[in-house]
């Protein structure tokens, strides 16, 4: 009889004490230390999201949106609003949609640099958990200065923005960026010379594009593997200026495994993304005209939304970020809202990806694909 | 590159029960009856190279009716798939399409459990997100109240009552 390798195996908990692991919990079996079986678990961060949405208005209900992600709340507000300006047949002024889309690059910005401390946190690089935090202070400086608050901005509303940027926040800006282009040659200098780094990513959690595809991931996990899929420019909202400008959408293509990527292309890739958002910014600041900041008609037309079904899509800094609405005749709230995180999708494929690998490439792995509890949870 | 309408016709040809019914943009939504749901997904994943599987979730139009939607999203073809699927019946049956496109298996699973309605052929069928407490209860239902008056039923203590106005908080 052939010894069946399982009755070695021990099941491990990682998560939901786990340093690394902040508010989820994955069951490992191992045999030794590779992992044979993930499985993910999910509802530690429940809060029951599109219930809630139900009984807000549409003004408010964007609120509830932001706090599924906190680190973009400017893009997880979005495809809600998207959505009532859809089904209200909102106009939005030119002003706001361009301050709109410089809001959001700005802090799909944010959502990076709070991603890149986080997985050298992970990877026990302490030094390079620091460097881009201090610098993301000065993102949270001009969003404090916009919005009055660091994380839950409430910055779209339905008919344009709620705050008008003002010469103090422009310079809070300028400096949170100029100091950001200053220091990416140094993150680019440590993550591409540091040894320690590249051992522990390349050739980890490997994944191709079509696999990922069925998957359903999205975002910067699929254009590491050399696929420019983007909402951005795929499906633009109406409503951002995505196409007054002159950009491209970065991919990684890694010549060693075309159409694959490991847990390094996506680092290498999220880098990518910062460089595209601020040419994006830098391209449009000079861009935004004078003239109303929101549609002055916007709040009653709002406020009872005719009988239908819009759909808000964005391409959020971890992937496609949509809201899918249903109304009633003249109705105050929604009927259903379905809110679909793009970590749904990252935080699954776990269970595809990491049998096979080692146990201590695990952090590695969930870090380079970046999935926030709250968008899975709701 | 497809388009939606060439779409929808490929699909409708072979299958003349499924009925479609354009979206703005390059967007369309197909009306499918519940025994078709697999076959026709089969289909779009022969026609569709790249489908991404955006999204799957339920709506409860009450009456013991529902809706599920599929959402399929290709990049080369810039092309947005809405299936919609009636169902009726106290827990009604459709069949998984998560041996197709695995990245719905999770959705199924939501819907499932928030809504009642069973997949049949799922791999894993156990809750996603609700604690104990509530499963079985179908929280995203319309007839599940919100209210304090369910309070003993989640097994979850009671709120302590507010202060009266005036303050006499601890």
């Amino acid at each position: 009889m052939k010894p069946d390798i399982l009755d070695e195996a021990s099941e491990i908990w990682f998560g939901p004490q786990h340093v690394s692991a902040h508010g989820w919990a994955s069951k490992l079996t191992l045999v030794g230390d590779y992992i044979v079986e993930c499985d993910p678990n999910a509802g530690y961060f429940h809060r029951s999201a599109e219930k809630c949405l139900e009984f807000r208005n549409f003004r408010q209900g964007s609120m509830i949106l932001e706090r599924m992600c906190l680190v973009e709340a400017f893009i997880a507000e979005y495809p809600y609003v998207g959505a009532v300006e859809k089904l209200a047949d909102l106009e939005i002024p030119e002003r706001a949609k361009i301050m709109r889309t410089i809001m959001i690059e700005f802090n799909r910005i944010h959502s990076f640099q709070f991603w890149w401390g986080q997985i050298a946190g992970e990877l026990g690089l302490f030094a390079m958990l620091l460097w881009p935090w201090v610098d993301r202070e000065y993102t949270l400086d001009a969003f404090e200065e916009l919005t009055g608050s660091r994380h839950s901005v409430s910055y779209n509303t339905p008919g344009g923005v709620k705050y008008d940027f003002t010469p103090k926040f422009l310079e809070k800006m300028d400096i949170a960026l100029n100091r950001l282009e200053e220091r990416l040659p140094v993150f680019n200098d440590m993550l591409q010379g540091s040894p320690t780094f590249r051992l522990r990513t390349e050739g980890v959690g490997q994944y191709t594009a079509k696999q990922a595809i069925k998957w359903g991931l999205s975002g910067p996990n699929i254009k590491a593997c050399g696929i420019p899929m983007d909402l951005r420019k795929d499906d633009p909202d109406p409503n951002l200026a995505y196409d007054l400008i002159d950009w491209e959408v970065p991919v990684t293509e890694n010549p060693e495994h075309p159409g694959e990527c490991d847990a390094y292309d996506r680092l290498i890739q999220r880098f990518k993304e910062i460089d595209t958002s601020l040419n994006i910014i830098r391209q449009l600041l000079p861009l935004v005209p004078e003239g109303e900041i929101i549609d002055p008609k916007a709040r009653a037309k709002a406020n009872r939304l005719p009988e239908g079904e819009a759909y808000g899509r964005i391409e959020g800094s971890r992937g496609i970020t949509t809201v899918w609405l249903k109304t009633l005749e003249k109705s105050q709230t929604p009927y259903r809202a379905k809110i679909r995180g793009p970590c749904f999708a990252s935080y699954y494929a776990l269970k595809h990806i990491v049998p096979g690998s080692r146990f201590a490439d695990f952090p590695a792995i969930f870090g380079s694909l970046d999935p926030y509890p709250g968008w899975w949870d709701r | 590159m497809v388009d939606a309408s060439t779409f929808a016709r490929v699909i409708i040809n072979k299958y003349p029960e499924v009925s479609s019914k354009p979206l703005i943009g390059n967007k369309v939504e197909l009306l499918v009856p519940k025994e078709k749901i697999h076959d026709i997904v089969s289909m779009i994943d022969e026609n569709l190279s790249d489908a991404l599987p955006e999204a799957a979730f339920g709506i409860d139009l009450e009456d013991d009716k529902y809706e599920v939607i599929y959402l399929l999203w290709s990049h080369e073809s810039k092309l947005l798939c809405q299936l919609r699927v009636a169902l009726e019946g106290e827990n009604p049956e459709i069949e998984t399409v998560s041996d197709i496109f695995p990245g719905f298996e999770w959705h199924e699973r939501e819907t499932s459990e928030m809504f009642g309605i069973i997949f049949k052929n799922h791999p894993d069928m156990r809750p996603l997100l609700l604690p104990d407490e509530l499963v079985g209860k179908y929280p995203m239902r319309k007839r599940f109240v919100t209210d304090r008056s369910r309070v003993d039923e989640t097994g979850l203590s009671t709120p302590r009552p507010r202060p009266a106005s005036g303050g006499d908080s601890s």
